[in-house]
Order: C-alpha cells, then sequence, then structure tokens
C-alpha cells in the first residue's frame, strides 16, 4: 500500500514486569500460544507474573447479554493484577485485551459505573480498584520493551525465505477509543484522540508483527487490507456463511500474494482460520491452502528452539510442512 | 424537515395484473396494494429514550448521519447489503419500530469488528449502540431469538458457572443445540470428539493431534474436559454477578 511508513523506535515505559492475563483459551486448546509468548519473554529479558486465580473476561460474548455483569468480569481481573503490586497488564488475546481495555474505558471516563463496580466488588469479597490497571496487548509490548534490535541480536536461525503474511485480526487496533491507537491520517490531534497512547501501534496500518518478524529474517508479504479484515470473531461457530467468507478472502488474498505462512496472535482468530481453511479445502475452494502458526511460535524457532519446544505440532494447520521445506524447522 | 426514508413500494405489496381492463383502459402491470402516507406520525420516541439508558446507547445522539459506518462496514460490503448500521441508527431514533423490525434477520450479523466504531469521526460508539438497540427490540419482543444471541448465552452461562470456559465443551456444546447428535461417554456424560453425528469436519480436525501423536495435548485437553477449569473463591462473586444481571433483565428476554 502506498503508505510511508516511519516506523516508532521501541520506546518502554510499559515495564519489564508486567501483570500476565493469559485468558481461558491459552490454557487449553492454544496452549502453544501460551507456551511460545513464555519463550519469547523469557529469551528478550522480560517478565511475565501470572495473575492467580483469574476468571474469564466474557470475550465479545457476555458484553452483548449484559453490561454490568462484563464490567464487573473485567474489574475483577483488574482488582487482582492491582493486588499483585501491578500497573500494566499483557494480553495475549485480542478478545482479552478488548474486553480488558474496554472496562477501562468505561471505568475511566464514567465516575458512575467506577463507583458502582467498586462496591460491587466490594460485596463480592474483592479489593475495590483505587487505581485502574493499563492493559496492552503482547505484541505491544514486545515492541516496545525489546524491540526489532533486541529480537535481531538474540536470532540465531533467521527465518531466512519465510514469507509471512502477519495477520493482526480486528480488536488489536480498533476501536481508538479502547486501544487508544494512534492514526496516520492526521486523526491524531489531542481532540480528535483523547485518549490516544504514545506507544500504541499504527491503527489502519499496523506493523509492530512485521517489524519483529522482520528482524527474526522473515520477509512480510503485503496483504492489506486483509491484514486487519475480521475473521468472523464472536460469530465463528454462530454465524459459519458469514464466516466462511470472510475467513475464504483473507486466506486466498495472503495466498495469492505469495505468502507461505499466516501468522496470527490472536487464539480465536487463528482457530477459526484453521478451522474454516480446513472446511474450504473439503469443498474444494482454490487458493486457501495457508497453514497459520502463532508469531511467537515463528519468534521462538528463530531464537533456536525446536519445533517441539514451541508446539507447532497443536496447529491444526500443519505449518511444519512448509517450515521444513524451507529448512526452518 | 429531512425526506425520512421508507421504501414505499414493497415486494410484498406489489400486485401484478398480466391483463387488466377497466372500463376500456388498459391497466396491466404492477400496481402497489396500499400507498402509504409519504408522512411519518407514528413516531415512538419511547424506543430511543430505551436505547439512550442503555450504559451503552448514551453516544447515539451525536451520531449526523455521514454513514462512514455504513462504508466500513464488512457485513455490508461483502455478505449482505441490507446491513446498515447508519441506517438503523436513524430508524432507532425515529422510532420506527415496524421498519427495524423488518430488518431483524440481518440485524444480528455484526462481527463486532468496530471498523466502523473506530472511523465514526463523531465519536459514536457504533457497535455498541446497535448492540443496544437489538437489546431494546428483543425487550419489546419484536424481534426473535437469533444465533448469535443463543451463543451468547451459552458462553455466559459457562462463565457465570465456573469463571472460566473451556474451549471443547463450549464447540460441542454448541454443536449438540445445533441439532447433531453428541455421542457421550455413559459414565461422566462427556462428549467423544470423534463419534457420533458430529460434522465431518469437525472429526477429521479432532483425529488430527491422534494423528500427529500429540500425547501430551490431548492429556491435556481431555483432563479439561473431565474436570473443568474453575476460578476459586467464585462462589461469592457468582452471588453478586448473579445479582446484576437479575437487576438487567438478562434471563427474562
Amino acid at each position: 500500500m502506498a503508505v510511508a511508513k516511519v516506523r516508532k523506535p521501541p520506546m518502554g515505559g510499559i515495564g519489564k514486569r508486567v501483570a500476565y492475563y493469559p485468558g481461558c483459551s491459552l490454557e487449553g486448546a492454544a496452549r502453544a500460544y501460551d507456551v511460545s509468548v513464555r519463550i519469547v519473554a523469557k529469551e528478550l529479558g522480560l517478565e511475565l507474573d501470572y495473575i492467580e486465580d483469574y476468571n474469564c473476561c466474557g470475550a465479545m460474548e457476555t458484553k452483548n447479554v449484559t453490561f454490568w455483569g462484563t464490567m464487573l468480569l473485567n474489574a475483577r481481573n483488574m482488582s487482582l493484577a492491582r493486588r499483585q503490586g501491578h500497573n500494566a497488564i499483557v494480553a495475549p488475546c485480542n478478545g482479552c485485551s478488548f474486553s480488558l481495555q474496554r472496562a477501562e474505558y468505561f471505568l475511566e471516563t464514567d465516575k458512575n459505573v467506577l463507583e458502582r463496580i467498586n462496591s460491587l466488588l466490594r460485596e463480592g469479597g474483592v479489593d475495590p480498584l483505587t487505581e485502574i490497571p493499563h492493559t496492552y496487548h503482547v505484541l505491544e509490548w514486545f515492541y516496545h520493551e525489546a524491540g526489532p534490535e533486541k529480537v535481531k541480536e538474540k536470532t540465531k536461525k533467521p527465518l531466512r525465505g519465510l514469507k509471512v503474511a502477519n495477520y493482526y485480526g480486528c480488536l488489536y487496533t480498533r476501536p481508538h477509543f479502547y486501544s487508544r491507537t494512534y492514526s496516520h491520517g492526521g486523526g491524531n490531534e489531542e481532540g480528535a484522540r483523547p485518549r490516544m497512547r504514545e506507544t500504541a501501534d499504527d491503527d489502519e496500518h499496523p506493523y509492530y508483527m512485521d517489524a519483529l518478524l522482520e528482524a527474526a529474517g522473515a520477509t512480510s508479504v503485503d496483504f492489506e487490507p486483509m491484514h486487519t479484515q475480521c475473521c468472523g470473531g464472536p460469530h465463528s461457530l454462530s454465524d459459519e456463511q458469514v464466516s466462511e467468507k470472510f475467513v475464504m478472502m483473507i486466506l486466498q488474498n495472503a495466498k495469492r500474494n505469495g505468502a507461505d505462512i499466516i501468522a496470527t496472535e490472536c487464539p480465536l482468530c487463528h482457530a477459526s482460520l484453521e478451522m474454516y481453511r480446513h472446511r474450504l479445502m473439503m469443498k474444494g475452494v482454490p487458493d486457501v491452502d495457508l497453514p497459520a502458526a502463532y508469531f511467537t511460535q515463528l519468534l521462538g524457532l528463530a531464537f533456536g528452539y525446536s519445533a517441539n519446544d514451541v508446539k507447532l505440532k497443536d496447529n491444526l494447520s500443519d505449518p511444519l510442512l512448509v517450515l521444513k521445506r524451507l529448512g526452518l524447522a | 424537515m429531512a425526506i425520512h426514508e421508507r421504501s414505499l413500494v414493497e415486494p410484498e405489496r406489489v400486485l401484478r395484473k398480466e391483463r387488466l381492463v377497466i372500463d376500456g383502459v388498459d391497466v396491466s402491470g404492477d400496481w402497489n396494494l396500499i400507498i402509504l402516507p409519504r408522512v411519518i406520525n407514528d413516531y415512538d420516541l419511547s424506543f430511543l429514550d430505551e436505547v439512550l439508558q442503555q450504559p451503552e446507547g448514551k453516544t447515539i445522539l451525536q451520531c449526523y448521519q455521514c454513514s462512514y459506518c455504513t462504508a466500513s462496514c464488512p457485513v455490508h460490503n461483502y455478505w449482505d447489503e441490507r446491513y446498515n448500521p447508519r441506517h438503523f441508527i436513524h430508524l432507532a431514533r425515529l422510532g420506527l419500530i415496524d421498519e427495524l423490525q423488518k430488518r431483524a434477520d440481518v440485524m444480528w450479523r455484526c462481527v463486532s469488528c468496530h471498523k466502523c466504531t473506530h472511523r465514526c469521526p463523531k465519536g459514536v460508539l457504533v457497535e455498541e449502540v446497535l448492540k443496544a438497540i437489538l437489546r431494546v427490540m428483543a425487550k419489546r419482543g419484536v424481534i426473535e431469538e437469533y444465533p448469535s444471541k443463543k451463543f451468547d448465552k451459552f458462553f455466559l452461562e459457562s462463565v457465570y458457572e465456573y469463571g472460566r470456559i473451556e474451549d471443547g465443551e463450549l464447540l460441542f456444546g454448541w454443536i449438540e443445540k445445533q441439532g447433531y447428535e453428541v455421542v457421550k461417554d455413559p459414565i461422566l456424560k462427556k462428549p467423544i470428539p470423534f463419534m457420533g453425528g458430529v460434522p465431518e469436519w469437525l472429526k477429521q480436525l479432532a483425529m488430527k493431534p491422534i494423528k500427529n501423536l500429540n500425547i501430551d495435548f490431548l492429556i491435556l485437553n481431555a483432563k479439561h474436559m473431565l474436570f473443568h477449569p474453575k476460578t476459586k473463591d467464585w462462589n461469592r462473586f457468582k452471588q453478586v454477578l448473579r445479582k446484576v444481571m437479575d437487576e438487567e433483565g438478562v434471563y427474562a428476554h
């Protein structure tokens, strides 16, 4: 795309040691992401402090049914992070980081919400929130606390020759109210984006994943605007027709732009892509045969870990075949 | 006064006459059965008030109908042109409930990608406003239970019960709700993924970890299926959650 990309330098300011909110998926079907996030964080000299006894964030589902219930679920997690002495929460899942950031938005902008939630928290036996912790996506944290230079330094086995389509999904940069993204297109004046955060990614043309994987030796293929196109998200199971079409568009676009593999950063996007890829292939749809891997799995490989260490077998779309062909795993 | 949209000619009202001669004049062709009045006088402003009472619905008044949301919307662009967020907001503000009702079959299709909210120049939380409109419609009984809401409630039940969700339970529970036959083991009543009337694609995917001999992955997921992951000390918090949800009327509609 014809966007002049001025990439930000890593700025720090989030903290080397943060509260880690993995979310339910990462402890079950998406454990490969959890394992690889921990590996990459360790290699980059960062520390994750697991939030003990957390609960589900409500994802994209409960918010449609109950506003206060969802606020309460997220406020509880925030309170637990505060109890462990953290002001920054890192979530690797788009859905989780969205939910926590959404709660942050309503708690910060609406005094009534904060008051009511605090009294409800007290009732539920959890410390009320005196200070509201900020939530960051793991990608933002890696980029600003470690940065591409550090990744390059740590890379032992560069991902040479691997063409990656970096798929960011919807909620990593959207909406700017919650994710606090800045904009290239002049929308970054004080009035237009009052909650903008310096460390946040570009809204329409995110590049943090591109930068990290390029530093590890991979080549990013250009597949805008599908890199932030929805995969069906919360409707992956309940609205199969729409999800199938969206996934088809994403996979075909990436494949036709020459990608070998699609790099993901959200367990739901990942599962949705793999599930519908299989179904589309069963139907004989052309150009959807593209495996998916978490970006942390690819970074782990570049840092010299084996395919087994980063649990590449867990991926249902067989990225091992491609990576073996290129001599990377 | 702006020109309010109301489709005057609707397919179901059109009467087609192949040969119709009245008083010697040939009037064959398409006839509109009932000509609706062009002036709308059945505003129901209480609908807007109800949307405004929803915590996420407050920003609805800021909308100036520029249609940036619709232009961004993937459901509008790639699925169904009748899905039009700008128009839904317009209709909700006028309180034209019958017009909203006509679009009930597409209104739930929003995939929550938040392009609309992100790009709105007026700071309307479009996605949330649309969900608030849907909720008010459900409260008034003008929209039937739609698939995504069924799923939302199904999801919420799991969160409410255990504090955590479990992927396998969610997936197979939903498949079963869709009317597929899921075989369960006789003792623990847990689903067996690769048996019974489960869709073929799911059987094949469930077989993959077995084919790959991914033993520790299988053990982990089997463990989670048998012993649902739980949040400790959930019971006290659960009661507060229940109270809040009852106030909102989550289970009432």
